[in-house]
């Protein structure tokens, strides 16, 4: 599914975001990227967005390598991939419906279909009947599930989340993880950049760590 | 929390396929390519859903939209307005053909039907569109009803006023009428032909200083009508940075974050040319009455024409087109700057 060969990223300031990384995700597979703040997190889900490009080494994605693609290339990449963020990134002037649909109408489906999905989206994170209310009048778990819905609506084959409990109580972090869960058994690879180290424990997952940009461990978390 | 109560949906497997860099289309379906309808539908739809998006928009902020189309509308009714005063000026000036009127001053003592018949002759002639014959007693009288000293006029012991063959010209070109002027003035009983060229270079001058000053500046104020228009809609783009990174983010290509912005330049354009429209038809009307009056000082029945309906369309048209212009180079310039955080 995702195969970095030697990747490396470095900043025209000649900060070294990545040192010639090698790993492979398998289809269906849910693994953790985990490390300190500038560890190279956000560097590899941004590389894998094609949010930047490597300066060294081949990322492919699905067999497609992510430093050959074009610009106008790029929006029907990311049509494949669901990301979950941090701040959830919600669109506070939509509602709920809205926010979810998005992905949907930008691809341009029928409206029935669009409220279909977003429904069956909406019923996976138990927020149902929050459709019409606006962001503002949920609760942070309930924005982070929303965030959820609308990564996930479009039937992404893989997720990307950027430390999608970062803002969440311990209670609150195992249910988006549950949910995250429930997505990768319906077959969707997750990939989800954390540094709660004691929550990835629990879990049980492939953990890659990182360490100023390079890759110094890859195992089962726990 | 574990909330699986719908059948699951088959995870989409086509990273990797060969992405396809057109327009928004939906999402293949598992077997079948969507057909032509549902492609059309779902492009008429993503306009239709940005139209109504910008609308939406500009509605929630109903003073500031209006004064955006008022400073918009003032400007492009000054080079309208100028440009619909000179066509006026030309129109009080007469046409150009009336303008260089060449007047034949006959002999004392030729007669009405000399005069008369000349005056045929000489409107069958290839160059002439027109001759009439003015004689004595018609000049006279208009003499003594224009010149003001219609008293004095009376006192003289004979009419001392040639009959006189007014010729519109077909032509305009300088060399063309002086040969007319010459040809006639070599015809019988014309003692002499008169050509006014200098009313008609002065005219000439005059009108093309004025166009070419109603040129210049519509070039500024559509340079200014741009800038207005292309801030406004940065302002718009700072507005929606978020929604426009989430969209980047979730595969909205560069034609879809721009069109609500371009629906919104279009409806300013709009808004403003209807607004200059009505600036300048309620202009023109409130600067008719002195015009009318001073006209009538003059014993002319002279009025301000209006807008001309073609015109009004144009300067709408003009003023979508524009905003859409203005919308469009703002998005461009600033999208790049709207990667994705």
């Amino acid at each position: 599914m995702i195969r970095f060969e030697q990747v490396g990223k470095r900043y025209p300031n000649g900060h070294v975001g990545l040192h010639e990384l090698s790993f492979r995700v398998r289809r269906g597979e849910f693994l953790f990227v985990t490390g300190h703040s500038g560890a190279g997190k956000s560097t590899l889900l941004r590389l894998i967005l094609a949010m930047e490009r490597p300066t060294t080494g081949k990322l492919l994605l699905a067999g497609q390598d992510l430093a050959q693609i074009t610009n106008a290339q790029i929006p029907f990449l990311r049509r494949q991939i669901g990301v979950v963020f941090q701040n959830h990134q919600l669109l506070f002037d939509r509602t709920v419906f809205d926010n979810i649909a998005l992905p949907l109408q930008i691809l341009g489906l029928p409206k029935v279909e669009i409220a279909q999905r977003v429904g069956a989206a909406l019923e996976r994170v138990a927020l149902h009947e929050k459709a019409e209310l606006y962001p503002a009048d949920l609760s942070t778990g309930q924005q982070q599930r929303v965030g959820i819905a609308r990564a996930v609506v479009h039937r992404p084959a893989l997720l990307l989340a950027d430390e999608p409990t970062g803002n969440l109580d311990p209670r609150l972090a195992a249910e988006i993880m549950g949910v995250f869960e429930d997505i990768n058994r319906l077959g969707t690879t997750v990939l989800i950049a954390s540094h709660d180290l004691a929550l990835i424990a629990r879990m049980r997952h492939r953990m890659l760590t990182l360490q100023r940009g390079r890759l110094i461990g890859d195992g089962e978390a726990g | 929390m574990s909330a699986t109560r719908v059948p699951p949906p088959k995870p989409a497997e086509r990273v990797g396929a060969t992405p396809k860099p057109k327009a928004e289309k939906p999402a293949k379906k598992d077997d079948d390519g969507p057909d032509f309808q549902a492609l059309l539908h779902a492009w008429l739809e993503s306009h239709r859903a940005s139209l109504v998006d910008s609308l939406r928009r500009l509605a929630r902020q109903p003073v500031g939209s209006f004064f955006t189309c008022l400073v918009m509308a003032i400007a492009l009714s000054l080079p309208m307005g100028l440009a619909l005063l000179l066509d006026n000026v030309e129109r009080l000036g007469g046409s150009w053909q009336r303008a260089a009127q060449i007047s034949l001053f006959m002999q004392l003592d030729t007669s009405d039907s000399e005069g008369e018949r000349l005056s045929a002759e000489i409107a069958d002639m290839p160059d002439v569109a027109e001759a009439e014959w003015v004689s004595r007693e018609q000049a006279l009288t208009e003499l003594q009803q224009h010149s003001g000293i219609g008293e004095a006029l009376k006192e003289l012991p004979e009419n001392p006023l040639p009959g006189v063959i007014v010729v519109t010209p077909e032509e305009i070109d300088k060399a063309g009428l002086e040969a007319l002027r010459q040809r006639l003035s070599e015809l019988p009983r014309v003692q002499q032909a008169q050509l006014d060229m200098q009313w008609v270079e002065r005219l000439t001058a005059i009108l093309k200083l004025g166009e070419r000053f109603v040129f210049g500046l519509t070039l500024i104020l559509v340079m200014a009508l741009l800038l207005v228009i292309g801030n406004t809609i940065r302002l718009h783009i700072e507005n929606r940075r978020t929604e426009i990174e989430v969209i980047k983010l979730v595969g909205g290509t560069d034609g879809y974050v721009r069109r609500p912005f371009l629906y919104m330049g279009a409806l300013y354009g709009l808004g403003a040319g209807l607004l200059a429209w009505a600036i300048l038809a309620f202009g023109l009307d409130w600067l008719n009455e002195a015009v009318v009056r001073l006209a009538g000082l003059y014993g002319s029945d002279f009025a301000l024409a209006g807008v001309p309906l073609g015109d009004a369309v144009s300067l709408v048209l003009g003023a979508v087109l524009l905003g859409y212009i203005g919308a469009w180079l703002a998005v461009a310039r600033h999208l790049s700057e709207l990667a994705p955080r």
